[in-house]
Order: C-alpha cells, then sequence, then structure tokens
C-alpha cells in the first residue's frame, strides 16, 4: 500500500463535558488539499491540534508520513507548519523577525536562511512590509504572514485551520490562490479546516464534512454532490403538454403541472440543456425560459447531517476580528 | 553523541526563545525604564531613612552600614518584583494564540519555559545595574572585583529565572490575567518580608524565621551580601545550590503546566 500523508484511526477526544471529536478515521494521500468541512463546534480544530501533537487524543491513532504523532511528536511537528485558526503572528516584532524566528526553531542552517525567508516573504507578496511591526497590519497581511511562518521550512505537510476567516473577498482570493500554488508547485500535502461550503468546493480535492465530533461524509466535492442526485433542469413553456414531450424525449420529470412547468434531474445539465432543446422544438414545443440548478455542499450537508450549515457571516466570523489582539479567555 | 546533540538542540531552542523575547524588548524599551524605578526608590527613600534609626545597627552583622547590608536586599527584591508577574505574560500569549503556535514547533516544552526565564533573567541584569549604579552614587561601600560582579549577575540572572518558572508554574493552574495579576501580589510581600532583604532575621518575629530559611529569597540576599559587603563567601556554594534547586523544580513544574495551558 502507498504511503500515505496523513492516517487518522479511530480518533476519540473526550472533554469534561463534550466528545469534541467521535470515533473519526480518514486518510490523505501526498500533494493533496483535504478539507475538513463543518459548522461551530464539529471538532474540527481538536482534530488539527491532535494530529499536531498539541493534544493528547482520548482513543484512537494517528500517523503523519507513517510516524505516530503520540511517539514521536517532535518529529512530527518537524514535518509540519501550523497556521492556527486565531491569530498567532507575533504583534511586537517585524514580520521578518517573526520568519526569522520560525526559521531558527524548524532548525533551519544559518546559510539558507536569510535567502529562504526573502523567498517566502516574496512568495506571500510581503517583501515590502518585511521590517514593519506586524501591530500595524491588515487581517489579510497579518494572514499571509503567518502562511509564511508555516512554510518557511518547507512542511510536508500543511495545516490551515480555517485560512480564510475574517478576510475580505480580495484577501480572500489571494490566499485561496496561495494555497493552489503551493500544491501545484511544491506538491505539499495541505489540510485545511472551513465552515464556508464555497471555499471547500474551490480549493479542496477531497472534503470530509464533520459534525458534533463525527465524519458524516468523505469525498470528492463532485461526488458528494451527484449523491445528492443530479443537477435540476427548470423549463418553462407556454404549452400545457410539455411535460409529456419531455417524457417522450427519455427524460423523467419530478414535477409536472398542466401550465407547462416542469422540473427534471439529469447528470451534466450544462451538456445535455442544448438536445433537450432542440428536441422539444422539433415537437413543436415552444419553450420560454430554462434553468439549471447545480446541487451546492449546502444540499450535501443537508443530506449527511440532516441540518442546514450557517450561511454568509457566520458567528464565527464575527466573533473575532483578526486585528482585534484580544480574545476572551475562558 | 545523539543524547549530546539533544542536550545542544535543547540549549540552542532554548536562547530562539530568550532571542524572540530580547527582540521585543528592544522594540519596546520604556518598560526596562520604568521598572528601574521602584527599586531606586527603595534605596534611596526607604534606604536612606532607615539609616538614621541607630537601633537597627546593632543587629546588622559584620559591622555593615544599613545601606551596605540593604543594596543586595533591594537587588533581589527587584528581580523578585518582576519575576514574579512573569507569568501574566505567558497568560497573555496563550490567550493571543501565539504559544499554541510555539509549541506546534519541533521546540519542547521545557526548552520554551527554559527560553522565556532566561529573558526574564536579562531583563533582572538592567536593573541590577541601575541599583548598583545608585548606590555607588550614595557611595554605599559594595565589594567590587570581577568575581563579586559576575558572582550577583549570575545570582540576579537565577533568581529572575526562578521565580519567572515559579510565576509560569502558577500561571498554567490559574489561566487569567486577573487572577495571576492577584497571585503575584500575593506572593511577593511574604516572600519578600519572610527574607532577610531589609531587616536581619535575628529581629524577626520567632514564627517567622523558619520560613525565612526555607525562602529561596533568603539565599539569594545573602549571596549577594557576602558577594558585596562583608566579603565572607563560605555559605556561597550552600547559598548557589539551594537558589539552582529551586530554579529546576520550578522549571519542571512550569514545563509540565504548559502542556495543560493549551489543551
Ligand atoms: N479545551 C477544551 N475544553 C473543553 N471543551 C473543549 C475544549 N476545546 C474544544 N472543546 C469543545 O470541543 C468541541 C469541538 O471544538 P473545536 O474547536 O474542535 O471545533 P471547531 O470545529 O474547530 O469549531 P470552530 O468552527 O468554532 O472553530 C466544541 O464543543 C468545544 O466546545
Ligand atoms: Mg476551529
Amino acid at each position: 500500500m502507498e504511503e500515505k500523508a496523513i492516517v487518522v484511526q479511530n480518533l476519540g477526544k473526550q472533554y469534561p463535558h463534550v466528545k469534541a471529536v467521535d470515533n473519526v478515521s480518514f486518510t490523505v494521500d501526498k500533494g493533496e488539499i483535504f478539507g475538513l468541512l463543518g459548522p461551530n463546534g464539529a471538532g474540527k480544530t481538536t482534530t488539527i491540534r491532535i494530529l499536531l501533537t498539541l493534544i493528547q487524543p482520548t482513543s484512537g491513532e494517528t500517523l503523519i508520513y507513517n510516524i505516530n504523532t503520540a511517539k514521536n511528536s517532535e518529529d512530527v511537528r518537524r514535518m509540519c507548519g501550523y497556521v492556527p485558526q486565531d491569530v498567532s503572528a507575533d504583534g511586537d516584532l517585524t514580520a521578518y523577525e517573526n520568519v526569522l524566528i520560525s526559521a531558527k526553531l524548524y532548525g533551519m542552517p544559518a546559510k539558507e536562511r536569510k535567502s529562504r525567508i526573502q523567498e517566502v516573504l516574496n512568495f506571500l507578496e510581503l517583501t515590502e512590509r518585511a521590517h514593519d511591526m506586524v501591530n500595524t497590519f491588515s487581517g489579510g497581511m497579518m494572514r499571509r504572514l503567518e502562511i509564511a511562518q508555516a512554510l518557511v521550512n518547507r512542511p510536508k505537510v500543511l495545516f490551515l485551520d480555517e485560512p480564510s476567516i475574517g478576510l475580505d473577498p480580495n484577501a480572500r482570493r489571494i490566499i485561496w490562490g496561495l494555497i493552489k500554488k503551493l500544491r501545484d508547485e511544491y506538491n505539499t500535502t495541505i489540510m485545511m479546516t472551513t465552515h464556508d461550503m464555497g471555499e471547500a468546493d474551490i480549493l479542496c480535492d477531497r472534503i470530509g464534512i464533520m459534525n458534533r465530533g463525527h465524519l458524516a461524509t468523505i469525498g470528492k466535492p463532485a461526488e458528494l454532490k451527484s449523491a445528492v442526485g443530479g443537477d435540476i433542469i427548470t423549463i418553462n413553456s407556454s404549452n400545457p403538454n410539455c411535460f409529456q414531450k419531455v417524457k417522450e424525449l427519455g427524460f423523467s420529470t419530478i414535477t409536472n403541472s398542466p401550465d407547462g412547468h416542469c422540473d427534471l434531474i439529469v447528470n451534466n445539465g450544462e451538456t445535455l440543456i442544448p438536445q433537450l432543446l432542440d428536441g422539444l422544438k422539433a415537437r413543436g414545443i415552444q419553450v420560454e425560459s430554462v434553468s439549471l440548478k447545480k446541487p451546492t455542499l449546502d444540499d450535501v450537508f443537508l443530506k449527511y447531517t440532516g441540518a442546514r450549515i450557517e450561511e454568509g457571516d457566520t458567528y464565527a466570523e464575527t466573533r473575532r476580528s483578526r486585528r482585534a489582539f484580544t480574545r476572551r479567555t475562558k | 553523541m545523539k543524547a549530546l546533540k539533544a542536550v545542544g538542540k535543547y540549549f540552542s531552542n532554548a536562547l530562539i526563545i530568550t532571542e524572540l523575547e530580547l527582540r521585543k524588548i528592544r522594540h519596546d524599551q520604556t518598560q526596562i525604564w520604568v521598572r528601574m524605578v521602584q527599586p531606586a526608590l527603595w534605596l534611596a527613600i526607604y534606604g536612606l531613612t532607615m539609616s538614621k534609626l541607630s537601633g537597627m545597627s546593632s543587629f546588622i552583622p559584620a559591622n555593615l552600614t544599613y545601606l551596605q547590608f540593604m543594596t543586595p536586599g533591594v537587588l533581589a527584591q527587584s528581580a523578585l518584583f518582576v519575576a514574579i508577574f512573569f507569568g501574566i505574560n505567558v497568560v497573555w500569549e496563550r490567550d493571543l494564540g501565539l504559544l499554541n503556535k510555539l509549541l506546534s514547533t519541533p521546540a519542547s516544552r521545557s526548552s520554551i519555559i527554559l527560553g522565556k526565564a532566561l529573558s526574564a533573567g536579562v531583563r533582572g541584569m538592567f536593573q541590577a545595574v541601575a541599583v548598583i549604579i545608585l548606590a555607588l552614587i550614595l557611595k554605599v561601600h559594595l565589594i567590587m572585583t570581577p568575581l563579586s560582579i559576575i558572582g550577583v549577575f549570575v545570582i540576579i540572572v537565577l533568581v529572575s529565572m526562578c521565580f519567572a518558572c515559579l510565576s509560569m508554574a502558577i500561571a498554567s493552574l490559574v489561566k487569567t490575567r486577573e487572577r495571576m495579576m492577584g497571585f503575584g501580589q500575593v506572593m511577593t510581600m511574604p516572600l519578600f518580608f519572610a527574607s532577610s532583604a531589609i531587616y536581619p532575621i535575628a529581629i524577626m518575629p520567632a514564627w517567622i524565621k523558619p520560613l525565612a530559611y526555607v525562602n529561596p529569597l533568603t539565599y539569594v540576599v545573602e549571596a549577594m551580601r557576602d558577594l558585596l559587603a562583608t566579603g565572607n563567601l563560605h555559605t556561597l556554594p550552600l547559598d548557589f545550590l539551594v537558589i539552582a534547586a529551586a530554579t529546576v523544580l520550578f522549571l519542571v513544574l512550569a514545563s509540565l503546566g504548559l502542556k495543560k495551558m493549551v489543551s
């Protein structure tokens, strides 16, 4: 069997009042972007922190590049990079110093250090602000700096905990571009968490859907979506027997009304529409409008957990302005 | 060979953490200056006033003047008062999420604690310099040989580390800045008063005396007093041993606590 980048087996973490992670198992291939998707309190951060040896699991086993994280925690940490959910760049230092300290702690030899730091700062477009104090940075710059810190030792596995939380759409797109580039250029294995359906869809090769400590399902975004059912095509026509003609063409409709409106579930809606329209025209049906709805991960989430994930600006996003240097203490 | 490498790695990681802390101090030096004020007041106001009390001198050993007697006490006190609040920084860093990130690096828990403690030691040195200079300005007669100066700075670094580790160990239990502030205040006074910093143990009430002998600060004060004032170095090794043992003990406790702090 080919060696996996990450193996998680029957992982469990019990806190006094909640089971944060409950019998979770999955694997991540080398060079893959794997996303854990779930609402607040799903157990995403807990899973990542166990993999990074920051907390002990109550049951189960985790391996990174075949190294047992519980037994060889230092070796594991040396291979990994981590961008935590909360602000983690040090505001009382310059950007350069932040990266410098990371480079040193990861044991980078002194002669490579300088060029390597310049390289990551450049990669994250921070060169111009390298010698400014970090407490003057915007949220997006701070996030990029944190990624720079995590990348400086060229990690084999990068953990990104809600990488775009609290960022504006532009900063978010920049981060997304970076994540893709990182995988494409350096073949870094990336494990990230998010509660943003769109983000998971755009970035991840595979997604695990988590809810209340359970891994509800796992798969490629397209697979998951097709499991919900196919695309939905809605046709509006002034011709009342439209749905009969649709059936004659070999499609099954899910709703049909005598006023000429019908919905049908298909695979590959885009390619079928022209065919469908030509067929209907040939049978003398005047189609007024047609629309295509692709299933979303939201539908997937609904199907597997029986609940809808919060949308848009969620509590988690507003809870904490990433620029604010304070966090409520427990 | 492998073990040697691991030890080297351990200390080099600790020094990187110290570097991190010192870089922060370099960006904001006001705290260093502000912290020189308090010990200066103790020496210049309390010290000069108490010197006028004639009754005290009969209890002070080895014919020292009160200021000679007290200067080592103020040195110890200045280190204690700053280091005992060091845990607040760690709670603060935990709240900011900095600690989480630090713990995800290959550096071990105890090398992080050691590094932070060392940085407390460096801060302590700045104050010590200020106190010694002020004492010399006040014409306090101090023994100023290379040995005594090096000895005093080693002790200042150790005592700062010792109480910074104690403070970090407590921080891992209390977990909030406010409570940590309270604990710091509750601890400083007993540690300070149950030591020979500003009066000899001989004149203490009988019930405090045993406390003074288990208080690491007493050994710190005695060691510096021997180096700077009496010149009698007989008990110096014992003093060093006690301070070093206390430092190692608190370092271990703080390292164990650090894990708890972020989980
Ligand atoms: N130190 C802790 N002590 C007790 N309970 C905890 C602790 N850390 C996390 N939990 C609980 O474990 C559960 C999972 O938390 P976790 O942080 O892993 O969720 P998450 O999926 O990352 O959520 P979010 O989107 O809010 O970041 C939550 O119910 C949380 O309250
Ligand atoms: Mg989280």
